[in-house]
């Protein structure tokens, strides 16, 4: 969509800086005198391949051998998932061998794989982040860290069976050829959105903000048009839902329109958002006692996991309807990169948070209860990251906490699953978001699906919208 | 080392005598293979066997029931002519709760259903859920059965499109109709936690049915997966929603004793106290054993009833196996999490939720209070510790069989207690200074649904997980041989390229648990094992 025309700018976002606890580091850093850098040690990976194994070489040899053939094997493993994104699942029930076609081929590219490489694959697909890495690595905040990837936005934990996979998310930028596979959209991740708004006027399509539909106007089995929130009437031949399957069929639908056996299917989809948000205004920037001063650290993520255990206990409190005690958080300051977003001197810091489960227990108040819990819960937020920069609450200036509900009240995701809907294994492929009903149309006819919802799930990464599109011109003859 | 070698003078050697390595012995010697079985321990049956707890009082020493065994192996075999005689109680599963209530699993789904709605606890919905979900794990168990007896498919030849196509249009495929194929790809990944409350809302029914999904396993049940284990306990058998209650009269080592006789009868031979220390090779092919005692026996092929990380990491020359597969044996997940409790009782407990009637304590009483009490439980092996709130399936053998006490005194009973979750990896201490404090637990969740059973006990026997390795050779101390995840399964149990029974270096060869498809008492990998070696060694 030529999007950098459009203004889409991606910042780099430079390594992951992890710290740990005081005592758990091997050979705490020194500066050039033989002086320790700090309190506690920091496990730091940066985009540049020979610091980052200089780094963990202070942790273990064998970490660094390993790593020198996990990056590559996981560059291949990415290779050859990335078509699976791009296929429209086939209904397995189906006799139809035509969609059945790209599987084969990709059995043939599978067949290709060495052994070994056939077998990792199995396990990414199969076994939990932790078990996967363990394989490989013995640094207990190295395997926090990369699992944590496994886990953002699903209510599975480390040692949960099928979070191996999102591992892979991590290669897929570099095989587009970009150096550096995240970075941070200048504006903001609505600079995205923009960019891609803007291609989209120039390619014709016209945006109306500030324009809920209330209701999917049906007639003769057939979807013929939306009705706004304002009670006007927009007739179309072609409706393509980006909002998640449950809004769809059961808020957007006049009751009845669907078969109840779909219906039950859509309600049995799982969302349990597991995540939360909370953005900070800063007087100044924090001090890590493991790295004290504003130095390159603070420019690339920031991630508070570590260790196993507290990654894999955070999942525990959430499995009992807690908020974790001690979250996972994953820290983004994009002002050091971006400084227009904030006055001089200032900064912003962008906290993702797991877990917040939706769902809290009925002692909290149930769902209801975040708006009673929002305030502790973003205290625990700055005090899970004080243990390691303690002058952090002192250098706050405006706090924003997004509980799972307010991410569904404010966005319409239900839930607050920012997946719409859990990327577990049996709410995958053929199966996402219903079983049969993975090729983006729905039982309704000229109504279309395109958001998360669909394979191959979430992330902005932008698949599910390209692939409905192919799908919605093909089913019109069109080419494309 | 050139020149033409004598021929050896045994055509298989299986290495162990578990049940698996029987049944497999005698399929092999039967068609007239030459066939010696080694064992390291001075009895044969592995898992399945009885001990003498006490004078006249008799126990199951692992496994305590024998259903899942396959009705083929049992007529090939003629295993009931071999002595063996079975006994199943109509009562499937009691699972009593220490406010007095209790849900019942009789053999009947819609007996089950009647006596739900009678007893009031479970709502009707609940009631009327219950022989649907009983027809479904039936027919995705059938489904899962013929992939059962399959060898799973080459993934290296071209023909695997054939063989998936086969599989999907295949009439066990086709049978489970279009719901049902689409069902069993949604179902097989899920969380078994997931999977009961699709049916149900009574967290205690939830719980009791959701025990087969994480029974051996080092999970919980809302860990991916689990459903697939649930309804591969229930693949090939009776089992159903309630699963399978039955005995080997005398013990399950009763069993053992008739897979002998069996073995013996087909031509096999068996020697016990003989330890394999070593499987020679030759230009990357199996060619005998080396003995503990030195001894070294040669063979045609060498086939282990032994776990495969044993197998491939401490027998097989790592020189023969190559760096890259003895990485992935290194890999093979163990992480055993059960382990055994053995009572005598002086007279039968009382369960006041079983309210005087006997009969209910006839089948598995399983003591799993709710989903979350049961993950609670899970979650103290990620972090290296025991579960003080064990998970417990206890059954009560000397009730439908009094031979096994029949040498005690009048009213004396045996419990055998299979107790989860207890990881083989403690973080602190060994398993010397813990068994004995993990079964007081245990003892202290019985007394919560049975009170006064503690003082009962007369005799007491605990084998924890580190015994389970150590006495049985089972490695993490894992009944199954390898976990049954999803990453261990069918294709790739116990490894990808691997899942045909032929492991690692040609003509070595694996019959036990940790081949598909998996473990239990069901003969299952032992049965299709001796069918790909026979492809292979039969002499023509």
């Amino acid at each position: 969509l030529d999007l950098p025309k459009h203004g889409l700018d991606i910042l780099p976002l430079d390594g992951t800086f992890t710290p740990v606890y005081e005592g758990t580091g091997r050979t705490p850093p020194k500066d050039g005198n033989g002086n320790p850098i700090g309190t506690g040690d920091y496990l730091w990976r940066v985009n540049d391949h020979g610091r980052t194994v200089r780094e963990l070489r202070r942790w273990s040899k064998l970490d660094v051998e390993a790593y020198e053939e996990y990056g590559p094997l996981m560059v291949d493993m990415a290779r050859f998932i990335k078509p699976i994104l791009a296929i429209v699942p086939p209904d397995p029930a189906s006799i139809d061998p035509r969609p059945l076609l790209p599987l084969a081929g990709l059995l043939r590219s599978f067949q290709k794989l060495t052994e070994r490489q056939q077998a990792v694959f199995v396990q990414l697909m199969t076994m939990s982040a932790f078990d996967f890495l363990s394989q490989w690595f013995e640094t207990d905040p190295l395997k926090a860290t990369m699992a944590a990837s496994g886990i953002i936005g699903t209510f599975q934990g480390v040692r949960s069976p099928g979070t191996a996979y999102v591992l892979l998310h991590h290669y897929m930028g570099e095989i587009d050829g970009a150096f550096r596979a995240w970075g941070i959209p200048k504006g903001g991740t609505g600079g995205i959105s923009n960019a891609i708004a803007s291609a989209a006027r120039a390619n014709g399509v016209e945006i109306r903000t500030e324009a809920p539909v209330a209701r999917i106007r049906v007639g003769g089995g057939r979807a013929n048009g939306v009705v706004l929130a304002t009670g006007e009437e927009l007739d179309a031949t072609s409706n393509v839902s980006s909002v998640d399957v449950r809004r769809t069929f059961i808020d957007l639908l006049e009751p009845g329109s669907i078969d109840s056996e779909f219906e039950s299917e859509v309600r049995r989809f799982k969302f349990r958002g597991s995540s939360g948000k909370v953005n900070m205004a800063l007087d100044a920037l924090p001090n890590f006692t493991a790295l004290p001063g504003e130095g390159e650290h603070l420019r690339g993520a920031i991630s508070i996991s570590p260790a196993v255990d507290d990654m894999e206990r955070a999942y525990d409190d959430a499995k009992y309807g807690r908020f974790s005690a001690k979250p996972y958080i994953d820290i983004v300051i994009p002002t050091l990169v971006d400084p227009s977003m904030a006055p001089p001197g200032k900064h912003v810091m962008s906290c993702f948070v797991q877990y917040a489960p939706y769902q809290l227990d009925e002692s909290l108040g149930g769902a209801a209860g975040w708006d009673l819990q929002r305030e502790a819960f973003g205290d625990a937020v700055v005090n899970r990251i004080a243990e390691f920069a303690p002058d952090l609450p002192s250098k706050i200036l405006h706090r924003q906490v997004m509980t799972p509900l307010d991410i569904e009240r404010t966005t319409g995701l239900t839930e607050g699953n920012i997946f719409q809907g859990e990327l577990s294994l049996e709410q995958l492929f053929f199966s996402r978001p219903v079983p049969g009903w993975a090729r983006f149309k729905t039982p309704i006819r000229d109504l279309w699906l395109c958001g998360s919802s669909t394979h191959p799930g979430g992330g902005i990464m932008g698949a599910n919208g390209r692939i409905a599109a192919l799908e919605v011109l093909r089913s019109k003859g069109k080419r494309t | 080392m050139s020149g033409p070698r004598p021929e050896p003078a045994w055509d298989v050697i299986v290495i162990g005598a578990g049940h698996n390595a029987l049944i497999a012995s005698a399929y092999i010697a039967r068609a007239g293979l030459r066939t010696l079985v080694l064992e390291r321990r001075d009895r044969v049956g592995g898992a399945a066997d009885t001990t003498r707890l006490a004078k006249g009082v008799r126990v199951p020493t692992l496994a305590h029931t024998v259903g899942r065994l396959r009705p083929s192996v049992q007529k090939d075999l003629d295993l009931k002519r071999h002595g063996l005689s079975l006994v199943a109680p109509d009562v499937r599963v009691f699972a009593p709760s220490p406010d007095g209530s209790a849900i019942t699993l009789l053999a009947d789904a819609e007996k089950t259903a009647v006596a739900f709605r009678l007893g009031g606890s479970l709502r009707a919905r609940d009631s009327e859920a219950y022989a649907p979900f009983d027809r479904r794990v039936r027919k995705l168990g059938r489904f899962l059965d013929t992939i059962g007896r399959a060898t799973p498919p080459d993934i290296e030849s071209p023909g695997l499109g054939d063989a998936l196509s086969a599989l999907r249009l295949g009439s066990s495929f086709k049978a489970l109709g279009r719901d049902g194929s689409r069902t069993i790809l949604r179902v097989l990944p899920m969380a078994v936690a997931d999977l009961v409350a699709e049916s149900f809302e009574s967290d205690a029914l939830r719980a009791v049915l959701a025990w087969r999904g994480v029974r051996f396993g080092a999970v919980g049940p809302w860990s991916a997966g689990t459903a697939a284990m649930l309804l591969m306990d229930g693949a090939g058998n009776d089992g159903g929603a309630a699963g399978e209650t039955v005995f080997a009269r005398g013990g399950p080592g009763s069993l053992s004793a008739a897979l002998l006789a069996a073995a013996y009868e087909a031509g096999a031979d068996v020697r016990t106290k003989a330890e394999v220390v070593r499987i020679t090779s030759r230009d990357g092919a199996a060619t005998g054993v080396v003995l503990a005692n030195g001894e070294e026996i040669r063979a045609r092929g060498v086939v282990s009833g032994a776990d495969p990380k044993r197998t491939l990491t401490t027998l097989v020359d790592p020189v023969a196996l190559g760096p890259s597969l003895g990485w992935r044996a290194g890999n093979i997940r163990t992480p055993g999490v059960v382990a055994k409790v053995n009572l005598a009782l002086k007279r039968l407990p009382t369960f006041p939720a079983a309210a005087g009637d006997e009969a209910a304590l006839r089948g598995r009483i399983v003591v799993a209070p709710g989903i979350d009490a049961m993950e609670r439980a899970f979650d103290a092996t990620k972090y290296g510790r025991w579960s003080d709130q064990p998970i417990l399936e206890a059954t009560i053998p000397s009730l439908t069989d009094a031979s096994l006490v029949d040498g005690a005194k009048e009213g004396v009973h045996v419990m055998s207690v299979i107790a989860q979750y207890a990881p083989h990896a403690l973080r602190d201490g060994d398993w010397a200074d813990n068994a004995e404090r993990f079964a007081d637990a245990v003892v202290d969740v019985l007394e919560s649904v049975a009170p006064g059973i503690r003082k009962l006990v007369s005799h007491r026997q605990v084998i924890t997980p580190a015994d389970l390795e150590r006495d049985y050779g089972l490695t993490g101390g894992h009944p199954l041989h390898a976990e049954a995840g999803l990453d261990q399964f069918f294709v790739w149990r116990p490894m990808l390229g691997h899942a045909r029974y032929r492991l690692g270096i040609e003509r070595l060869y694996l019959c036990g648990s940790g081949a598909h498809p998996g473990g239990g008492i069901t003969g299952g990998p032992g049965q299709n094992a001796a069918r790909e070696i026979l492809a292979d060694l039969r002499r023509r």
